[in-house]
């Protein structure tokens, strides 16, 4: 099966939501031009690990096929303004009002849900002119609350244009075409029961799909377990010996779990280096390439 | 003074990125100041189940539930156990509660809450929740025998989310938008603007606002002084000396970047950075030449070798880092470290351990 035209990469904070995007960003890119989206594009992580300054204005290009831009919900909600109400001198006048301002703070995720019909448009013009959109979503409790928003919307507002647009949100994020969910995870218990539970929720509740789960910072295996024994009179080496098949095998255990729940789990390497460069996003994006289907 | 010491101060909060340990750290904090002596609360916003066991609270423990410290040795100048309580925050059934303390009638309670615009508001913007902790907190510091409240915060982007929280809702309150609607005490005007530009926005939405905000604002009528002097309280007590505000971090790149916007956005806001602690620090490495000296198969020394020279790398970036964020660190602000556990902390005593182990970077 085909890629989704567009991968929403989440995941429990600190799983490396921003490196896997960047990583995977990069290496689609040398398919087919590819957009990255960062929905924190103020603190930017991901253009930061691709070696661009952080965004000054609404799009830094990486290079002649890879693009990062920058989405807030603000400058959603004012475009959609613009769109529903065509005369400019009224739209900016509403934009002004406070009053509007705290109505539409009041509702429930107009602007989250604005920036879902964003994306929605993006993947819609990704597909005209095969591009790849890899939006750098956030962590996963909010991505699950952004996610469900459109529902909530055909809720509050039974008619007009914004129940017409919240169904085909709805019916964007339900189709594995266009939306698939990247999921970032590390070989520990915690971040792995929630990522798992994630899966579920995203498929029972929304009908999303989970193209694959990264995990994130998977050591390659070295000891035996005979070494392991062989060395416990070395206190503390044994213990750093025993932390690295700790975490190996629970990467290990967490493959059977998300295969036996139908979801493919793709092990990137721990990056033992001082530092995390181009070389190393460049090096994790082959290892995701490799694992996704093309 | 190595240890992270609260006794001086009534009130601590712990802020910092999402998936740090904010909650775990607060719990350690509270557990070692509890177990000094002190009369202890805690609130805490966003638990992990395990958390939740290990604290002995359930899904609606919403008031403060005594915590046993039977499983937690006792500090060693401490001539016994304090106390320690801890409470889960819903922001929606504290704002329920405001909402009918304040009213004017229980009728006006009762159509307020049941109102489109309250329902969203109390669960959907995240700014309530924010403000539903500083009311709680209000609520847990007038408590007389309690020594010292402990705060876990909110995952928010910004820092200032959470502690702007009161400002934001007195400058609201106090906003010409909610008089115009004809809510506030004195003044009936309409806005007939304000009035236009909803009616418009209803019409191309199909969402029927007008009626809802005019309602929701009308219920309000009279409440709107308690708010504004309890925000007001809130924001005071937030830069007393008795509070300390404490950063928490991992040494993840990307945390360490997002933890010194914190720690600028708290000085802008006059906020006091009494500590910053990095949470979940690998440990000291060992010694190579404990390798060479083994009498152990030559394959696995090399095996030994490149393990720790893998972990070297790590523990080289987390270097990188202390310095990065050292650079950032407020005059008179400690930097402290969290070692990790060696697994996740599944009890008191895990926690209390922790706290047993933060000391000065």
């Amino acid at each position: 099966m085909a890629l989704a035209r567009l991968l929403f990469v989440t995941g429990k904070g600190g799983t490396g939501k921003s490196t896997v995007a960047a990583a995977l960003a990069d290496a689609l890119s040398h398919k087919r031009p590819t957009v990255l989206a960062d929905l924190d594009p103020r603190m930017s992580a991901a253009a930061i690990l691709l070696g661009a300054p952080p965004p000054g204005g609404p799009a830094t290009r990486i290079s002649p096929t890879l693009e990062v831009v920058g989405l807030t919900a603000r400058a959603e909600l004012e475009a959609f303004m613009r769109r529903i109400v065509p005369v400019a001198a009224i739209s900016r006048r509403m934009l002004k009002s406070r009053t509007f301002g705290y109505v539409t703070a009041a509702l429930p995720g107009l602007e989250a849900f604005l920036l879902l019909e964003r994306l929605r448009i993006m993947a819609g013009n990704a597909a005209l002119e095969d591009r790849q959109v890899v939006v750098d979503a956030p962590a996963s409790g909010s991505a699950l609350e952004l996610l469900a928003v459109a529902h909530g919307v055909t809720g509050i507002a039974p008619a007009g244009s914004l129940n017409r647009i919240a169904h085909s949100v709805e019916s964007f994020v339900r189709d594995p075409a266009r939306f698939g969910v990247i999921l970032t995870v590390t070989p520990e218990e915690l971040a792995i029961r929630e990522a798992r539970e994630l899966t579920t929720a995203l498929r029972e509740h929304l009908g999303v799909a989970t193209v694959a789960a990264i995990m994130n910072r998977t050591p390659a295996a070295l000891f035996t377990k005979a070494e392991l024994d062989a060395i416990a009179a070395l206190r503390a080496h044994h213990n750093l010996a025993v932390r690295r098949e700790h975490e190996r095998a629970a990467a290990h255990r967490a493959r059977r779990e998300f295969t036996r729940a139908g979801v493919p789990m793709i092990e990137l390497a721990t990056m033992y280096r001082p530092a995390m460069g181009r070389a190393e996003i460049a090096e994790l994006g082959g290892a995701l390439a490799a694992g996704l289907p093309s | 003074m190595n240890r992270l010491e609260l006794s001086g101060y009534r009130l601590a909060i712990c802020l910092g990125p999402g998936g740090v340990g904010k909650t775990t750290l607060s719990a350690t904090l509270a557990i070692g100041a509890a177990v000094s002596g002190r009369a202890v609360d805690m609130m805490t916003v966003d638990p992990a189940p395990r958390l939740l066991d290990a604290l002995g609270l359930d899904g609606d423990a919403a008031e403060p539930r005594e915590v046993k410290l039977d499983s937690v040795p006792r500090a060693s100048d401490a001539v016994r156990h304090g106390r320690l309580r801890a409470l889960r925050l819903d922001p929606k059934a504290t704002f329920d509660a405001i909402v009918r303390r304040h009213a004017a009638t229980p009728a006006v309670a009762e159509a307020i809450l049941a109102g489109r615009i309250y329902r969203n508001l109390a669960s959907a913007f995240a700014g309530v929740a924010d403000y539903m902790a500083m009311e709680k907190l209000l609520e847990l510091a007038a408590e007389p025998t309690t020594d010292l409240v402990v705060l876990d915060t909110p995952p928010t982007a910004e820092a200032l989310d959470f502690l702007n929280a009161p400002r934001r809702l007195i400058e609201l309150l106090g906003s010409r938008a909610v008089g115009l609607l004809g809510a506030r005490r004195g003044t009936r005007m309409v806005d007939m603007a304000a009035r236009a530009i909803l009616a418009a926005f209803d019409r191309v939405t199909g969402l029927k606002l007008l009626a809802d905000v005019q309602a929701f604002v009308g219920g309000f009528d009279g409440m709107y002084e308690g708010f504004a002097e309890r925000a007001t309280r809130a924001s005071a007590m937030l830069r007393e000396n008795a509070t300390a505000v404490i950063v928490v971090t991992t040494a993840e790149a990307g945390r360490i970047v997002q933890a010194r916007e914190f720690i600028a956005a708290l000085g802008d806001a006059e906020l006091r950075v009494r500590a910053v602690i990095v949470n979940r620090v690998m440990p000291e490495l060992p010694d190579a030449a404990e390798i060479e000296r083994a009498r152990i198969p030559i394959a696995l020394k090399r095996k030994l070798r490149r393990n720790l020279e893998d972990y070297r790398a790590l523990k080289t970036r987390e270097l990188i880092s202390f310095d990065t964020l050292r650079a950032a660190m407020p005059a008179d602000a400690a930097l402290m470290v969290a070692p990790e556990l060696e697994h996740e902390p599944r009890s008191l005593a895990d926690l209390a351990q922790i706290g047993a182990r933060i000391h000065r970077a």
